[in-house]
């Protein structure tokens, strides 16, 4: 009962930290450079480990399809199941996952050291409300971003499964055959899907970061478990939301 | 790193991201931000397996269009075709539903019609062909499995037979072998006896068998055979070049048989040897006289032994005589 009523909690609180928010949106343009920083921290600087991570995602569904594909005579889909899981799954999916530990993990710990040391209650004190400065650009930033973290996280996973379809030895399709599966059952509207996904995962990531971060108590501690918390959290909710925002856009 | 530096890389970053984007959908999609302007054509069908939404409609095996959506109506299934305008589809062209794989995935296959017909119009309807699917093939399989196997049950029960009085074929073999060895046995110390005089050279058969010369004289008999059998075909070439003559009322004989003058002069000839030799019998006419009397058989006697005898007398009296009578003859 204790712990259906900290969800109910954390929904309401998660809710209205949104409203919150969104009542801010039209302070954007003014707050341009915090949404550029952190357009520079959930973009620029995630990238590499997204490219990384994409790449070995595409290898190694590659590797898998065409053990299972070889034995039956079907190789030559190696590269729409590639094109298809990276674009409308995978991709999106594993890129929010990312963003939960490392960029949800960064939000949360900095909102919550800003709770704990008591910055938040002096720029209450100040009338500067930290949903608008400390959360709403973060949530556009987020909103801009995932798009093309994801579009690069597909392109890279695409790549990495035509590496693995021509140099091992018992895929051993070309990158022409592997390409043109790919083009021929991966459309434009499966990537438009993915990105629509991400942008949820994004979206709801960074926002339960935040307000779990911007709801610590206590001492220098709590910092840490509050960070454990949002991950979880977002992990959760990642994978719940998953399937029905999948159910959603089919 | 000053805020400038950190504006410029995410403006990068998301122009990087923009141009991959597009890089993406212009691969993906061919450039068509919105569904072009198409041709739908309506094809029915008994039954659409396992067509649906999206899949591909190709030309002669080019993609033209795609399938737009799948309905019932009344007690068909009718698939929309989304057609590229600019492909004209032929009035007399069929569509029908092919498998593009043995796991699955279907388009439908338009054929290219006649090069005279018109083109169908927006709204149309396509002739359709029905076409066997995978699982009526295994079906069908099936259903030959089945009598191959009734066939290799009936044909194992007439080997082997079905229990019943009689028994099978190998059973009434098998039987008949038994009841008739001492005969089987007969026969083929018969054959061996055969054999071995065949053998040794004893008999017509070991003779033609085993000798060099008579085997030559078979082969001398043959070679003649063949010659009067040339002779016998050259034979009835001829004559029936000679019938083919005769047919088309050439020669002599083509003329007898064929040529209705001849006939009737034939008939008339004959005609008048029958006169002729009626008045003959009668004894009408010098030569009937001559066969019928003997009067004048008697006096023709008489007056050649006086001819014989002037005869006689003219080479007696010699040449000078001859003369005389020659001149006489002529003075």
């Amino acid at each position: 009962m204790k712990q259906l009523y900290a969800i109910l909690e954390g929904v309401g609180s998660v809710v209205q930290l949104l409203v919150r928010s969104l009542s801010y949106w039209a302070t954007i343009p003014r707050q341009r450079a915090r949404f550029i920083e952190q357009c520079y921290m959930i973009g620029y600087t995630t990238l590499p480990i997204v490219a990384i991570l994409s790449f070995f995602i595409g290898t190694v569904l590659a590797l898998e399809a065409g053990y299972a594909m070889s034995d039956f005579g079907a190789k030559e889909f190696i590269g729409s199941l590639v094109g298809l899981s990276m674009a409308r799954e995978l991709g999106p999916m594993m890129t929010a996952v990312l963003l939960a530990g490392r960029v949800g993990s960064a939000i949360t710990a900095e909102l919550a050291s800003m709770k704990v040391y008591q910055e938040i209650d002096a720029l209450t004190t100040m009338n500067i409300p930290a949903a608008k400065i400390l959360v709403l650009p973060r949530l556009a930033a987020v909103l801009v971003m995932m798009p093309v973290l994801i579009i690069i996280a597909n392109i890279v996973g695409w790549f990495g499964g035509s590496v693995v379809a021509r140099y091992v030895s018992y895929v051993g399709i070309s990158p022409e055959a592997y390409f043109a599966a790919l083009r021929h059952y991966t459309k434009f509207k499966d990537v438009m899907n993915g990105m629509e996904k991400a942008e949820v995962f994004g979206f709801v990531v960074v926002l339960v970061c935040c307000d779990i971060g911007l709801n610590t108590r206590g001492g220098p501690r709590e910092i840490g478990a509050a960070v454990t918390r949002a991950v979880v959290v977002s992990l959760i909710l990642i994978l719940v939301l998953d399937y029905f925002v999948t159910k959603i856009l089919l | 790193m000053n805020t400038t530096q950190q504006t410029a890389r995410v403006g990068l970053f998301f122009l990087l991201g923009v141009a991959l984007v597009w890089v993406t959908f212009e691969t993906l999609s061919d450039g068509k931000i919105f569904e072009e302007h198409t041709k739908t054509l309506i094809a029915g069908f008994g039954d659409l397996k396992q067509l649906k939404t999206g899949d591909e409609v190709r030309l002669a095996g080019v993609k033209v269009g795609s399938v737009a959506k799948t309905r019932l109506a009344g007690r068909r299934a009718e698939a929309l075709l989304q057609i590229d305008p600019k492909v004209p589809i032929a009035s007399d062209a069929s569509a029908s539903i092919v498998m593009s794989g043995l796991i699955g995935g279907n388009y439908i296959s338009i054929d290219m019609g006649s090069s005279g017909a018109p083109p169908l119009p927006d709204g149309a309807e396509i002739r359709t062909v029905e076409t066997p699917d995978l699982n009526t093939l295994m079906s069908e399989i099936g259903g030959l499995g089945k009598q191959l196997q009734d066939s290799l049950g009936s044909f194992s029960k007439a080997l082997n037979g079905d229990g019943k009085a009689g028994g099978g074929i190998i059973q009434k073999l098998d039987k008949l072998v038994t009841d008739n060895s001492s005969r089987v046995d007969a026969t083929m110390s018969n054959l061996q006896e055969i054999t071995g005089k065949i053998n040794r050279g004893e008999g017509t058969l070991g003779k033609l068998v085993n000798d060099p010369k008579l085997h030559d004289e078979l082969l001398a008999t043959v070679a003649e055979i063949r010659s009067t059998a040339t002779q016998a075909k050259e034979f009835v070439s001829n004559a029936e070049a000679m019938m083919d003559q005769v047919k088309s009322g050439q020669g002599p004989l083509g003329t007898l048989v064929y040529d209705q003058k001849a006939a009737d002069d034939i008939k008339a000839s004959i005609a008048n040897i029958r006169s002729v030799s009626d008045k003959l019998a009668k004894g009408e006419g010098t030569l009937g006289k001559l066969i019928n009397d003997p009067g004048l058989y008697n006096n023709a006697q008489v007056t050649i032994k006086k001819v014989d005898r002037a005869l006689d007398g003219l080479s007696d009296s010699g040449p000078i005589t001859a003369v005389g009578i020659v001149a006489n003859a002529l003075f």
